[in-house]
């Protein structure tokens, strides 16, 4: 079953005035329910607008957007989907507690479902402990974990994550990156991941999405098999070689033939 | 996992921590020891360079006056309090009311804000008069109404302000969980703008005791602190005259220290 159906989707900013931007032209893209899909891009290139796109927080130009089988619209009603964003943006009144409950709250679930979903979330990111907390109280990393824990509260089948690592240092990263990666797989949660980061990308993908810009479009999709990941996927010559396929990608080389998988 | 990390030691060092408690006269003393440097100075001034008691009244002579007009004091103080009080809850609600209708749409904000800035430019005690007329004289609505109107600017242009300013993240948040309009301004605008409320409301606290006390220089009911420092002044009693302005001044304090208190009440979180 597919998660996400992109079909010929552009994104046109100020149409007919001076400033027109073509963020994006000529999109197509599926995912697959369970399947992890890196955007990745030069700084322009559309990527986030695509993000937004799938979140039905901008609409396209032309073509359809299709979520869980609906169309995006009807699929954000029903929070189909959980995002989160580089910056945590959690809410700094609320507990940390509070802050995992806010989308159950506005989907009207009840107090004591809402706690113990609450309470679930944050023993997975790690947080059971700091629920009483507020946001001031944690670190960077330690929020964005947060973040994560309420994208995920109402057990949506899709993750969208705009460089939610991007303002983490490396330490931290590679472990929040097999935190994902776990939740993910234990949940069957399908995932769009925007990155700049080429490791990031090949570590965490099933498929990476190499995109360019002026005009954004995507230029190749670089499927990645690693099987299950860990310390040693790091290490290993599948990973570098993946690396390179991306790196090539981007820079826009054509792959020698004997590369490709 | 992490059941065996401090909260203290895992916290990020740069992120605000608990305020050291105990040892409070620390921060007490040096303002205290400034203010009492500054009552002998006067005193000292006064008594040596023999000015006269019109131009400006020794603080002994003002405490000996303020003591024997406690009562006095304490009861016209009280009825100066209650119409600041009242003016200042009344200004507040609608001033924050105003400010989360025009806040909602968002052409009213864009309106009302330079209207709110230029009416705020308005010496809104001249009213005093006004009203005063409107009502009769043993009515204490036009000095509550001065009120109101001097608390409802400063709360309302500090409130928009607040509620105007949502981070961008939150408003992309509260999209993808298809929530809108008053739901936001609710769970969003609202906690978001209290400290920019309560700034309005520090500064409102203070100027609703100016109000109700000089509101009264220009008639109407006289039962409260106007109404004495005026009369003691015109019999030249200028040490009770003073008294009396110390009487104001202790109530604007003690309406400044209340909103504070309340600032910090509402919102644990900018305490940790």
């Amino acid at each position: 079953m597919t998660s996400v159906v992109l079909e010929s989707v552009s994104k046109v900013f100020n149409a007919g005035r001076a400033d027109e931007v073509t963020a994006l032209t000529g999109v197509d893209l599926t995912v697959e329910r369970g399947e992890f899909v890196t955007l990745i891009g030069p700084s322009g290139c559309g990527k986030s607008t695509l993000l937004r796109l799938v979140g039905d927080l901008i609409q396209p130009s032309t073509g359809t957007v299709t979520v869980a089988g609906k169309p995006a619209h009807t699929a954000r009603a029903d929070q189909e989907y959980g995002i989160a964003f580089q910056q945590a943006g959690l809410f700094e009144w609320r507990t940390v507690q509070r802050n995992v409950e806010l989308p159950l709250e506005l989907r009207g679930t009840g107090k004591r479902e809402r706690r113990d979903r609450a309470r679930e979330m944050l023993e997975l990111v790690g947080l059971g402990d700091f629920a009483g907390h507020y946001p001031a109280q944690l670190s960077g990393g330690m929020q964005q974990r947060v973040a994560i824990a309420r994208a995920l509260a109402v057990h949506p089948p899709l993750l969208l994550m705009d460089e939610p690592f991007g303002a983490l240092d490396e330490m931290t990263r590679e472990r929040l990156q097999d935190e994902l990666l776990r939740i993910c797989a234990s949940t069957g949660t399908s995932t769009i991941f925007v990155t700049h980061s080429i490791p990031e990308a090949v570590y965490l993908s099933d498929r990476v999405v190499v995109m360019s810009a002026r005009p954004g479009r995507i230029t190749e999709v670089v499927p990645i098999d690693l099987g299950p990941r860990g310390e040693a996927t790091r290490q290993s010559p599948g990973f570098f070689t993946g690396i390179t396929k991306v790196r090539r990608a981007l820079r826009g080389d054509a792959v020698p033939a004997g590369a490709t998988s | 996992m992490t059941t065996a990390v401090d909260p203290v030691v895992a916290a990020d060092p740069a992120a605000p921590v608990i305020r050291r408690r105990g040892r409070p006269w620390l921060a007490v003393l040096p303002p205290l020891l400034v203010g009492v440097a500054g009552l002998l100075l006067w005193e000292a001034v006064v008594t040596v360079g023999r000015v006269a008691p019109y131009v400006l009244p020794a603080p002994s002579a003002i405490g000996e006056q303020f003591w024997q007009s406690r009562e006095v004091v304490w009861r016209t103080g009280l009825a100066s309090g209650e119409n600041a009080l009242i003016g200042l809850l009344v200004g507040a609600a609608v001033g924050l009311l105003a400010a989360m209708v025009a806040a909602r749409f968002a052409y009213l904000g864009e309106v009302s804000i330079p209207v709110a800035a230029a009416l705020n430019a308005l010496p809104i005690i001249a009213l005093a008069p006004i009203l005063n007329n409107m009502f009769d004289s043993t009515s204490s609505v036009p000095r509550r109404l001065v009120v109101a109107i001097v608390v409802f600017f400063p709360v309302f242009v500090n409130a928009l302000r607040g509620l105007r300013e949502v981070d961008p993240i939150h408003r992309d948040l509260m999209a993808s969980y298809a929530a809108s309009g008053w739901t936001v301004t609710r769970l969003v605008r609202l906690p978001a703008a209290l400290p920019f409320v309560f700034t309005g409301l520090r500064q409102a606290s203070s100027l609703a005791v100016i109000a109700a006390v000089v509101a009264e220089y220009f008639g109407g009911l006289q039962n409260g602190l106007g109404s004495r420092i005026t009369s003691a002044a015109a019999n030249t009693a200028y040490p009770r005259a003073w008294a009396f302005v110390v009487g104001a001044c202790v109530l604007g304090l003690v309406f400044y220290l209340v909103a504070l208190l309340l600032e910090r009440l509402v919102m644990p979180w900018r305490r940790v």
